[in-house]
């Protein structure tokens, strides 16, 4: 599917003509996309779509594209209402074990999703994340310095994803949960083929998608299932540690259910952050007065990375499904109907953003829902995200300034991981 | 005097009261927020405004008055 680029607001596009379950939409420029979001949000808020179709499952009802900010936010905080239990990372209904297996408390409603949640709350607290801080600075420093060796050594490029924006979360979250050294490039690869969408380029057919995710899933569960037994043996002061010793109601977390919360974990950890900052570079590189004017003034720090989450928008959507029928907003709905909440859309909505199409890294306030919108789901790595996208930027502004984005981004094929899978910069004379 | 209350229904641990109200609220060991001076002083104001302002979950209100009884 094309769409041209009609007016930069979306007037003039042919709604008949858009279909979000089509996979090519989502290679489509961001500004292309944005477009056909404004005129969704303005004239179907609420756009059904049919489900998009894999060889192995059948499909759905079909689904309602959430565009409207005020939409997402009323659905997404009345979790009894729109419920996560029936998946909230796929379109279409998994069988329960898989849905669980991958989304972990993502894919699960209260209580067991409150149980969960506060056995690892405390460790992403703001808190206990100022110890982290050094150890971010640190991971940043020797990243950035890697970067410019490789630089140095080569034609003097670097591909920001691979070389920056990829092991910088990678090794934070490795870091917490105490992953060996020697397992962390499997970890990567396996959490990307996750978060992959069925991407041409890392799964090699939509036939091969299933056994792919399975094989990945299978992995990290084995490497958890490891660690948890040898932190049971020998308690480390690591995430896995308080995972497998931890107790809520005199309950202990199953083996499965950690396993799910690391493969959550790595692939939430890692797939996000990673994504901000490389579309976060991107859109720096594109507005370099808007990148000249943090790189002076560390007091942006706070706002800009705000601004680069709604910029960004990592996450594309996650689902939510009505549990009975039901009035928001004057749409009426019936149950087992299913809500894609697009972040990204509502995070451009100009009934909240002035000039949403405006990158400006001091836009105060700045309500983004990048990380979700009220509810219980909100994400449980915010503070952390926060962390590792201001150091990375500031890092990069101290020890790579003359970092330039020396190239076309390869985008990846993904409508729920607004994600980047190459992009290509020149370290070195302007 | 003002006095906050959690909709513990609604609260999901998340710490953004803490990222803002540091010496107000608190996720515990357990992942329960404690709240360490319901009846905030008139400095932590700001901040417990900001805090129930900006909850992710909504779970947190200001009410005017002492705790009943």
């Amino acid at each position: 599917m094309t769409v041209g680029l009609a007016a930069p607001d979306g007037a003039g596009i042919d709604l008949d003509g858009i279909d979000l379950s089509d996979r090519e939409f989502w290679l489509q420029p961001p500004a292309v996309r944005h477009a056909v979001f404004d005129a969704l949000r303005r004239e179907r808020p609420f756009a059904f779509y049919a489900e998009p179709e894999l060889p192995w499952l059948e499909a759905g009802r079909g689904y309602y594209a959430v565009t409207r900010y005020a939409d997402v936010d009323a659905i997404s905080s009345r979790p009894a209402v729109f419920c996560s239990g029936s998946g909230a990372v796929s379109i279409i209904d998994m069988p329960p074990d898989i849905n669980e297996f991958f989304g972990s408390m993502i894919s699960m409603d209260d209580p067991r999703h409150a149980k969960i949640r506060r056995i690892v709350a405390k460790t992403f607290t703001p808190r206990m994340l100022e110890r982290l801080v050094d150890s971010v600075q640190q991971i940043a420093d020797d990243v950035a310095d890697g970067a410019r060796r490789k630089a140095e050594a080569g034609d003097g490029t670097i591909d920001v994803v691979a070389d920056l924006a990829a092991p910088i979360p990678l090794r934070v979250v490795c870091d917490m949960m105490g992953i060996p050294d020697e397992d962390r490039a499997m970890v990567l690869q396996k959490s990307t083929i996750i978060l992959s969408g069925g991407d041409p380029e890392l799964v090699e057919s939509l036939e091969d998608f299933a056994a792919a995710m399975l094989e990945a899933g299978g992995a990290l569960s084995d490497l958890m299932n490891r660690l948890a037994a040898e932190r049971l043996a020998d308690p480390r002061d690591d995430l896995t540690t308080a995972l497998v010793r931890s107790e809520v109601g005199g309950e202990q977390l199953t083996h499965q259910e950690i396993a799910s919360f690391f493969i959550l974990l790595l692939v939430a950890g890692n797939e996000t952050t990673r994504n901000a900052i490389s579309q976060g570079v991107l859109a720096l590189s594109e507005h370099p007065e808007q990148r000249d004017r943090w790189a002076a003034d560390p007091e942006l720090t706070r706002t800009a990375v705000e601004e680069i989450v709604r910029w960004t928008s990592p996450i594309g959507w996650m689902r939510r499904t009505a549990t009975q029928d039901g009035e928001v907003n004057g749409h009426r709905f019936a149950a087992g109907d299913k809500f894609l909440l697009f972040y990204g859309a509502a995070n451009r909505d100009p009934e909240v953003f002035r000039e949403p199409q405006v990158l400006d890294l001091a836009r105060d306030p700045n309500p983004q829902i990048g990380f979700g919108a009220h509810g219980p789901h909100f994400c449980l790595g915010a503070h952390l995200a926060r962390r590792e996208i201001a150091v990375t930027f500031r890092t990069i502004f101290d020890r790579l300034p003359d970092l330039t984005v020396s190239g076309e981004p390869s985008r990846l094929r993904s409508s729920f991981v607004n994600g980047l899978k190459r992009l290509p910069a020149r370290l070195g004379e302007r | 005097m003002s006095r906050i209350v959690v909709d513990r229904q609604r609260c999901a641990s998340t710490g953004g009261c803490e990222a803002v109200a540091p010496d107000v609220f608190e996720i515990a060991d357990d992942g329960e927020l404690v709240v360490h001076r319901p009846e905030p002083d008139e400095g932590d104001l700001p901040d417990v405004r900001e805090a129930v302002r900006t909850c992710p979950t909504l779970a947190l209100t200001l009410v005017d008055g002492p705790r009943p009884g």
